[in-house]
């Protein structure tokens, strides 16, 4: 029996998670909301999680019924995301882990997302989609790595989506992306938009700044509303990740896709997906907000994984990094 | 003699080919063909490599016609038009149909089943010999059909001279 | 006369034999006035709206046969178009017969460890590259399933380029760069540690062709962008 603890804050949620062999024991999160037409910024972020992660820790042994001795491994994410955010979770990981005597593993987020979603839909060897405020990636394990088919060359898609909902002043919470998609729900009109598709990559910039020009000029002529625009970025961004996961399925032969990152809730993108799917004879795998987006037990899974298979972090190298590729971790825990 | 091809797409349409040389009646072919008492296309034939640009040329003709996006009158003159690499109707007549000096002719037949009566009927018009549509090839103009389809020599090394009209036929709608 | 959509590709697709269903197209061969042929369907994609739908399948396949014709005219082995159809999408092509992707032959090369042929690829694969950026023809999805190669009797091979239904025309070095960069990791993800092959590729790209430095500069923006991208969240 392995009992990890996972601490998670690369962007703007803290969590922190509990897993008992595959067993979600807690899972608790707080999310640093701010107000219409802004973005998060780095050191307020931090303060955020500085303010608030005690209580979370607090509540995750609770909730499980656990005390710090039960605990067998303390994992953080080491990167990608934000600094400022990142050195205060690492910093309360290392803490602990001093404090209750256990080892500590760095996890890279990708991973976490990614040994989440297959812990949870017991996907086997799936084409992964990570679709996030920060990434845009097409994943498929070969030879130990999780290996990047296909990724944006710009910005990420829900990069796109929040900058635009900042454009015509949409609130953030629950989050933008979940209030663009009820807006969505009531749009009918399609609206053309530039569509950016190269081989297994995409484009989302050149998207934005059109959308960013359009959108004041449409919107006050009456030309169509917030819903259709909201709509037709929907289909245009969407359509433009079913067609680069199609791709590389049909380039590695993968009948299996699990979409996981906070743009994976998006229900539309699910629909999409599993149209797809469908049509090609093939499964789609997908979780629910309460996984896709950032959490702490997704790092205390992939971290499970890694300490089963004999990682640890020496203190000295507990550090994080704002770059970190999905590729650049050997998987040692997978055939 | 002749060569007769069933259309994949369209198994009930049939491509007959049939050459003549030493022909010597051209023009009275020509004057049948536009009363409607040859049912067929009369096409220069040194403007041809090959049957299978023929093929190419009906089996488009046979489509649009299905769909009703034919760009000239009739089957035949479709065919003759599909020959060419431009868009303009009159060149492609020019080029590619039979004129009244010509002293060689292929005749183009689009038809349901098996009619010997439609071939004996084009032989006895036409006063000339048969030989074989295959050797269509002895009669092509090659410099003139490099110089009208804009051949480049590279386009020659990795192709036939057939490969690069048979592209140009077949893309010259979104030209 | 109204335009109706005939059944006659339709039912001739259902007799022949489905290759693979591509994320564009079903592939299929059969034989086409008595030649052996590819058919490329587009068919609809009920995931999109059905005005992106019907934008994208048109204008990809348009663009297929132009750059195909294009690359033919500079010289660039590509298969022969056909016959196209635009009301069903369907592009009927030569088949490439005897042929084999380069992927599958750096596949089963590696295992066998002919690092000399692999090599002598690579430079050919550069070298048509930069040929085709010369003509202003941005493929839009390199990857070695997208070349094919044909080994004839004397001996040397033939490369053909297939697939362009994402290639547009552009003089720009920095769409010829990210073609490039998209063929980077589709070679890297697919043939894992061939780090010092593409490399090869590259440096024949490069030297093939006099428009290839300022491509080869966009390259090394496009690679840095990506690494430079924070990645939050």
């Amino acid at each position: 029996m392995t009992v990890v603890i996972g601490f998670e804050g690369s962007a703007n949620k803290i969590g922190i998670g509990i897993i008992k062999d595959g067993e979600v024991l807690s899972n608790p999160r707080r999310t640093y909301i701010t107000p219409p037409g802004q973005g998060f910024m780095p050191s307020d972020t931090a303060r955020h999680h500085r303010a608030v992660i005690l209580t979370v820790l607090k509540e995750a042994l609770e909730q499980a019924g656990l005390k710090p001795a039960d605990i067998d491994c303390v994992a953080y994410t080491k990167g990608p995301g934000m600094g400022a955010p990142l050195v205060t979770v690492a910093l309360v990981a290392r803490t602990v882990a001093q404090l209750w005597g256990k080892p500590l593993l760095g996890v890279n987020h990708c991973i976490g997302h990614i040994e989440m979603g297959r812990l949870i839909t017991q996907a086997n060897n799936p084409i992964v989609l990570y679709v996030s405020g920060g990434n845009t990636q097409v994943i498929a394990y070969s030879e130990r790595r999780y290996r990047i088919f296909g990724e944006t060359i710009d910005i990420a898609v829900g990069n796109c989506l929040d900058r635009f909902a900042r454009v015509i002043k949409i609130s953030n919470d629950p989050s933008p992306g979940y209030n663009i998609e009820q807006m969505a729900k009531k749009g009918s009109q399609y609206v053309e938009l530039p569509y950016a598709v190269k081989g297994m990559d995409v484009s989302f910039s050149g998207i934005l700044s059109y959308i960013e020009d359009a959108s004041h000029k449409m919107l006050s002529s009456g030309q169509c509303a917030a819903e259709d625009l909201c709509f037709s970025l929907q289909e245009t961004v969407f359509s433009m990740l079913v067609e680069i996961t199609e791709r590389a399925m049909a380039h590695c032969g993968s009948q299996e896709v699990l979409i996981v990152g906070g743009v994976g809730c998006n229900m539309r993108l699910q629909e999409m997906m599993g149209v797809m799917c469908k049509e090609r004879g093939a499964k789609l795998f997908a979780t629910d907000e309460q996984f896709c987006i950032d959490n702490g037990a997704m790092i205390a899974q992939a971290g499970w994984e890694m300490f089963r298979s004999g990682q640890v972090t020496e203190l000295e190298d507990s550090w994080i990094t704002q770059r970190y590729r999905t590729d650049e971790v050997e998987v040692t825990w997978r055939d | 003699m002749h060569v007769t091809h069933e259309l994949e797409l369209f198994p009930d349409h049939r491509v007959t080919q049939m050459l003549f040389k030493e022909v010597k009646n051209a023009a009275e072919l020509r004057q049948c063909a536009v009363e409607g008492k040859i049912k067929g296309a009369l096409i220069n034939p040194t403007m041809l490599v090959n049957p299978f640009q023929v093929l190419v040329a009906a089996n488009k003709a046979v489509n649009l016609q299905k769909i009703g996006k034919m760009k000239t009158r009739s089957l035949y003159s479709e065919i003759i038009f599909n020959l060419s690499p431009t868009n303009n109707i009159s060149e492609a007549f020019k080029r590619f149909g039979s004129s009244d000096g010509d002293d060689s002719v292929l005749v183009v037949l689009v038809h349901d089943k098996d009619e010997p009566q439609l071939l004996s009927d084009i032989t006895a018009r036409v006063s000339g010999r048969q030989v074989p549509a295959e050797d269509v090839s002895s009669l092509t103009d090659h410099a003139k059909i490099k110089k009208l389809y804009k051949i480049t020599p590279q386009e020659e090394k990795c192709g036939t001279l057939l490969d690069a009209v048979v592209c140009r036929m077949a893309s010259k709608d979104i030209l | 006369m109204a335009q109706e959509k005939s059944m006659a590709i339709p039912e001739f697709l259902s007799k022949a034999e489905l290759l693979k269903q591509g994320a564009e197209a079903r592939v299929y061969r059969a034989e086409f006035l008595g030649k052996p042929t590819i058919v490329k369907e587009r068919f609809p994609k009920r995931y999109r709206h059905p005005v992106l739908d019907e934008k994208l399948t048109h204008r990809r396949t348009v663009q297929e046969v132009r750059s195909i014709l294009r690359c033919r005219r500079a010289g660039i082995s590509a298969p022969v178009v056909y016959f196209v159809d635009y009301t069903s999408h369907c592009i009927f092509l030569e088949e490439i017969v005897g042929s084999s992707t380069v992927r599958d032959h750096i596949a089963s090369t590696r295992q066998s460890d002919c690092s000399n042929e692999l090599a002598w690829l690579a430079e050919r694969v550069g070298q048509i590259l930069a040929k085709m950026h010369e003509e202003d023809v941005v493929h839009g999805d390199l990857t070695t399933s997208n070349m094919l190669l044909r080994h004839q009797e004397d001996g040397e091979s033939e490369l053909f380029l297939i697939d362009f239904g994402l290639s547009y025309i552009s003089a720009l070095p920095e769409d010829k760069g990210v073609d490039l960069y998209v063929l980077e990791k589709a070679f890297l993800s697919t043939h894992p540690n061939t780090e010092t092959l593409f490399e090869r590729l590259l440096k024949s790209y490069a030297a093939a062709s006099k428009k290839s430095s300022a491509v080869i500069k966009k390259l090394d923006e496009v690679r840095l962008r990506g690494r430079k991208r924070s990645m939050v969240g």
